[in-house]
């Protein structure tokens, strides 16, 4: 059996064949592992992986699996198997809107409508959890509103302030 | 001694006096928000009282219904714990005036020590040295800068009402003077109620060394040792240390003995923390008394055996100190890692949510002071802390190699916690060397990224694991009598 899995941003092919017993052999681009298994629980995975113990801790979640293995975290993907919907934009080029990660309470606006902003601003304070977090504008434009005040609870997917982007080509434009 | 008590917190530290309090034959009364149905603390108390929705100012910071509730169930003393009110004087006062009593330093105390301005014109008096910088508050841009010159840059501005890291901000230069105040003001005004602000001088490379006091109404108080909290994180603790691998038994009697002048200056009684700054030069500055049990009391408590919570309600319930200075011994070396349920990969955003599966560290030396359980929902509206693992061990290398086994083998599925980003901390070389100052994480780990070594493993973890539930369905992975170790161990003999 064959899955590509990502791991970060790394894809690792794996090809499992099942053998007698909790046993199988696994190969990973070329390297070869024997292993023996033993699921403890839902959440509890004990290995011997080319005569090496090691025990894995797993949880299910909407990406995949989180899998702790001494001591780190490893968030597990299967590539054929990704959720439904839209792709959320990630990793390098960060969040495209101006929403909370988390519950949060609103503690500044640093921004007014008709601003010009940078990509990278501050552009509203909040606190969740005793702790301050700027949020940042996801790109370079104008704000065309500003949705919420100080004090104001706030949801994540809750836009705080839409800000209309604007490319590079266009500033030029519009300062020729 | 108390026949009851009523423990006016939450999760891990309300727990922690619930624990002594047993042992006392000591009852107790928990108060919880709507939050907290089914929190540790509920089901571990003898009693417990509902006290408000979960927006603290409706529950844990709700003074009329704290007082209530001890009230109600016939409480005789209230343990603050840490955070929440267990700083505040109003709280103690109207404890003192409804006739309970206030488990820490008297109402007077707390005022005095909790206003940084105050706190620093008492030591001045008591001849406890400071740290360089403002006695008074300032509200006036333009002074704050002109004084800061005449101290020095770079500069830390402070809430007189402060603690726990907020409504404090570094200012390197004038030009970053302005909004450095207001927004130091504008935090504390959130966290405190109250924004005013001072400076103090900052000193980039100092360690954060605090003494332990113990105080009874008779007047004695002694010191037990030092605790080294230097590595922190937007200026809170996240590992704690004794003893202090920078002092020398001369260093240790010099900084001992001031602190119990700091605390006699400002008429203390109960447990408290006397933090001070030592610079690159061990010339030692009073920073502040936090007026209550800390945080990291635990490795105090394991390299001495003395257990501070049992002090606590000897001290407030008016016995004598049982203990003499000459009596504190240390023995070995404890260190202690701060586990918040926050994402060490994502700015260390904070991550509740519903733990799926933990796994506490076991062994000789180790102790997991923990606020939650499989199945627990962490709750967005209070602090993060999840729990405090500690460990003991003969030799500061050998507490650190204890406590990077037992991080290793600390399981928190469902919410992120930082046991990486510990991990990686212990094991490097500076933290090894006893190189420690306030800007480690600044100097060492600011650019961290997860070491993620064992991908390959990861990825056949997630396999085998789909292979597993494959087979169940099929039923020939595991058999069908109940999954003990006696049957998922293989063999063993004794």
């Amino acid at each position: 059996m064959e899955y590509r899995l990502k791991i970060q941003e790394e894809t690792i092919p794996v090809e499992i064949n099942s053998k007698e017993g909790n046993t199988a052999t696994a190969t990973i681009e070329n390297r070869e592992y024997d292993l023996k298994y033993t699921l403890i629980s839902d959440n509890e995975l004990h290995l011997m992986v080319n005569g090496k113990s090691v025990n894995v801790y797993l949880a299910k979640n909407k990406n995949g699996k989180t899998i702790l293995l001494n001591g780190r975290t490893y968030q597990v993907q299967d590539m054929d198997n990704l959720p439904k919907g839209p792709k959320k934009k990630k990793g390098i080029d960060g969040p495209t809107t101006v929403t909370p990660p988390m519950p949060a309470v609103v503690i500044a606006v640093n921004v007014n409508e008709g601003d010009r902003v940078e990509k990278g601003q501050k552009v509203v304070v909040v606190s969740a959890m005793k702790m301050e977090t700027t949020l940042l504008a996801p790109y370079k434009g104008i704000v065309i509103r500003v949705n919420v005040k100080e004090s104001d609870k706030v949801m994540p997917g809750d836009i705080l302030v839409d800000i209309d982007e604007i490319k590079d080509e266009e500033i030029n434009e519009l300062e020729n | 001694m108390f026949k009851k008590i009523l423990i006016a917190n939450r999760g891990e530290i309300a727990l922690r006096v619930i624990n002594t309090c047993k042992e006392m034959g000591i009852q107790t009364v928990a108060v919880y928000s709507d939050a907290d149905e089914k929190a540790i603390h509920v089901l571990s108390s003898d009693e417990a009282v509902w006290i408000g929705s979960s927006e603290p100012l409706e529950s844990y910071l709700n003074i009329d219904k704290i007082i209530k509730a001890a009230k109600d169930t016939n409480s005789e003393a209230i343990h603050p714990g840490y955070g929440f009110l267990a700083e505040n004087y109003e709280f103690a006062k109207r404890c003192e005036k409804e006739g309970i009593v206030f488990i820490g330093p008297g109402s007077k105390a707390i005022k005095d020590l909790g206003d940084k301005i105050t706190s620093r014109k008492l030591m001045v008096k008591g001849n406890v040295p400071v740290t360089p910088g403002l006695t008074s508050t300032e509200a006036d841009v333009d002074v704050m800068a002109k004084e800061a010159k005449r101290v020095g840059y770079p500069v830390l501005i402070k809430a007189t009402a402060g603690g726990g890291g907020k409504g404090i901000r570094i200012v390197n230069s004038p030009e970053e003077m302005a909004e450095a105040c207001a927004s130091a003001s504008r935090e504390a005004l959130n966290a405190f109620g109250n924004g005013e602000i001072y400076f103090e001088k900052f000193f980039t490379e100092a360690r954060h060394i605090e003494f332990q006091i113990l105080a009874d109404t008779f007047g004695n108080t002694i010191h037990i040792l030092e605790r080294e909290c230097s590595i922190q994180r937007r200026h809170q603790k996240i590992i704690e240390e004794t003893p202090a691998s920078v002092l020398t038994p001369e260093l240790r009697e010099k900084m001992g003995a001031v602190a119990v002048a700091a605390a006699k200056a400002a008429g203390y009684v109960n447990a408290g923390t006397v933090e001070f700054l030592l610079d690159a030069e061990n010339n030692f500055y009073f920073l502040e008394i936090n007026t209550r049990l800390q945080v990291e009391h635990p490795v105090t408590e394991m390299i001495t055996g003395i257990d501070l919570v049992r002090q606590q309600l000897e001290i407030a319930a008016g016995n004598k100190l049982s203990l003499k200075q000459e009596d504190i011994m240390g023995r070995g070396h404890s260190i202690e890692c701060r586990i918040y349920a926050e994402d060490p990969a994502n700015n260390f955003f904070p991550s509740p949510g519903k733990i799926e599966f933990l796994k506490e560290p076991k062994g000789p030396g180790i102790r997991n002071d923990c606020g939650a359980y499989s199945g627990f929902d962490v709750p967005v509206d209070y602090d993060p802390i999840i729990s405090k693992l500690v460990v003991h061990a003969q030799t500061r290398a050998q507490a650190i190699d204890k406590m990077i086994k037992a991080l290793k083998e600390y399981i928190i599925l469902g919410i992120r916690t930082p046991i990486d980003f510990l991990l990686d901390v212990l094991m490097s070389e500076p933290f090894s060397k006893g190189d420690v100052f306030t800007n480690f994480i600044e100097t060492h780990f600011s650019d961290w990224e997860e070491n993620l070594n064992e991908k390959d493993i990861a990825a056949i973890a997630y396999v085998v694991d789909e292979l597993c539930n494959r087979k169940i369905k099929a039923d020939d992975c595991v058999s069908h009598t109940a999954q003990t170790p006696f049957n998922t161990l293989g063999n063993w003999r004794l």
